[in-house]
């Protein structure tokens, strides 16, 4: 019953946060590896050869939901694991908004954004990937 | 003291068990008498010790003009690409840790830490910018005072990064050496439950001088055939710089080497990283081969030459995580060969041989607190049995963040053995006999941005 419950929320869950890129981006869907990969700071593209730039919610909950369904992490070990790529020289930040709204706007307007937004948010301008 | 330090017989040579106590086992110097007899002996340097002097200094300074090219060049492509700050993607980020040490014995890495002492505070800045999604250009400045050591800022990193494609980038300029699993990442506190890493393989004096090098390094991720997961690469070449005052060298100090520019040597290495079809796990390994080379002198008397041959350094790692738990392990053998031959006087050897390994796991009970232990050994092969031939440790971390940017960390070390490549109990706070046993307390607290 409790296992049933929890598959349960996790379906819950991944269905209340979309992804969203520049309409530019060729792909159309996204593995969830190669999700992982590009907001890790693992990859810079897809695996179509599509060059991509993560764009971060600062918090909330279609953030930390976002997180527990395609990474694996919570918010701290999130950005502890950006702050090694940081602070060794390896990485940039990503990019952190405040809300849905701005997260559409400026993927919409910026080549190769790709982010991710709660799934009632208006989502003009932007394509929606499939994560398979 | 433990393994007291036997006298210098400057008319043999010196047999390797000898000098490896001297170094090693009876501790590691950090004394201001060893610092004002190198400065004494800076200045009568005699005329035979220019050219070797000279070349050493030439040297480094070929290498800080590569690196100042490098940047230049890098810098100077910004313009081509950007047309606005914005577009430069500037960002500015640092951290500042400091911690509180306290231990039931033997005082710890130059601390008074027997009495309690807060004498542990690094700060790190940096700034970077990407003018192109490819390319990124970035420096970053550092502050580390841990005892009697450091109290300076000095340049962590400053390099010029192009990624062509997921299977090939490469960064070059002051890089962070890629080398076993943690090498480039071992100095960043806030990315961390530890206050320290397993000390048998990333000791905290030596971070200014083991975890950077002048010159590049090539990176890629391959993805296998057949579902076989990827294969993560960096490889490295270049010249590493151990300053006249690094932790490193006040080891030979003690036993009246000094080294009055420093030593530098080559390294280059490869890694590999296996991220297997089993989701959370990564297995890997790295093969270094090194150098060590400087000017020196012994004892106020003899100057001369060190040299040390090119010794090679493998690694052996894993990492699995699953969840909120995160386990890692790794194997590590240091084989190290210093040679020094003196005009006029004794031929020295030291040759010391290191196996540690080390096995961790941690876990994130919550998003805030997160908790973490580990089992670490050192064994120096080449020493008498005893105590002074090993050190072993159980850390058990916790930490705590308070917000994004503040946290709070407290550890507990029980250490056993006084040597290894990781114990730090120098003489200059540790004049009594060191005791086998002792347990080490660390607190801090850290702030990023």
């Amino acid at each position: 019953m409790l296992v049933a419950t929890a598959s349960i929320f996790i379906v819950q869950a991944k269905a209340q946060v979309i992804v969203i890129a520049n309409p530019g981006v060729k792909a159309s869907d996204v593995s969830k590896s190669d999700l992982k990969d590009v907001f890790t700071g693992a990859a810079t593209s897809l695996k179509d050869g599509s060059g991509v730039v993560p764009i971060l919610l600062k918090a909330g909950t279609v953030h930390e939901e976002f997180l527990q369904a395609y990474i694996g992490k919570n918010d701290t070990a999130y950005r502890a694991g950006w702050r090694s790529l940081v602070f060794s020289g390896q990485g940039s930040m990503p990019k952190s908004l405040d809300g849905d709204t701005d997260v559409v706007e400026f993927v919409a307007h910026h080549s190769g954004a790709i982010g991710y937004i709660g799934k009632a948010t208006p989502h003009d301008g932007v394509k929606v990937l499939t994560v398979k | 003291m433990d393994g007291g330090l036997p006298p210098i017989n400057h008319e043999r040579t010196e047999t390797e068990e000898t000098l490896s106590q001297r170094m090693w086992l009876a501790g590691q110097a950090g004394d201001a008498p060893a610092r004002f007899a190198r400065d004494r002996l800076i200045s009568k340097c005699t005329e035979r010790e220019w050219p070797s002097a000279i070349q050493f200094q030439l040297r480094r300074l070929m290498m800080r003009r590569l690196l100042v090219g490098a940047l230049a060049f890098a810098l100077g492509a910004i313009p081509v690409t950007a047309q606005s700050l914005e577009d430069l993607n500037i960002q500015i980020h640092g951290y500042a840790t400091q911690g509180f040490v306290y231990s039931t014995h033997n005082n710890w890495d130059t601390l008074n830490s027997s009495d309690g002492s807060p004498s542990w505070t690094e700060a790190v800045v940096n700034v970077t910018a990407q003018p192109q999604p490819k390319l990124r250009v970035g420096v970053q400045a550092r502050y580390f005072l841990l005892g009697g050591f450091g109290n300076t800022v000095s340049l962590d990193w400053a390099n010029a990064d192009y990624k062509f494609n997921e299977k090939f980038g490469v960064r070059f300029g002051k890089v962070k050496t890629p080398e076993g699993m943690f090498n480039m990442t071992q100095d960043i506190d806030p990315a961390m439950i530890w206050s320290i890493l397993p000390q048998s393989i990333y000791p905290v004096a030596t971070r200014t001088s083991i975890l950077s090098h002048l010159g590049g390094v090539v990176y890629g991720t391959l993805r296998l055939p057949a579902k076989a997961g990827t294969l993560g690469y960096q490889g490295w070449a270049g010249e590493r710089i151990v300053a006249a005052n690094d932790p490193l060298l006040e080891a030979f100090a003690e036993g009246g080497i000094l080294f009055p520019s420093g030593v530098t040597g080559h390294t280059d290495g490869a890694t590999l990283q296996w991220h297997t079809p089993l989701q959370g796990l990564m297995l890997g390994a790295s093969e270094s081969s090194n150098s060590n080379n400087g000017p020196s002198t012994l004892a106020g008397m003899f100057s001369g030459q060190e040299t040390s041959g090119s010794f090679q350094i493998p690694f052996y790692f894993g990492q699995y995580e699953h969840g909120r738990l995160t386990l890692n392990s790794e194997y590590m053998r240091l084989p190290f060969y210093w040679n020094f031959n003196y005009t006029n006087g004794p031929v020295l050897k030291v040759a010391l041989d290191f196996r540690n390994w080390y096995g961790m796991a941690s876990y994130r009970v919550t998003n805030k607190f997160a908790v973490g232990s580990f089992f670490d050994s050192s064994i120096n092969q080449q020493a008498p049995l005893g105590p002074a031939r090993f050190q072993k440790n159980w850390d058990i971390s916790a930490r705590y963040d308070l917000s994004s940017f503040l946290y709070l960390k407290a550890e507990e070390n029980l250490l056993n053995g006084t040597g290894g490549i990781g114990v730090s109990y120098y003489p200059v706070n540790n004049t009594g006999t060191l005791n086998p046993k002792s347990q080490l307390t660390i607190l801090k607290v850290g702030v990023s941005f």
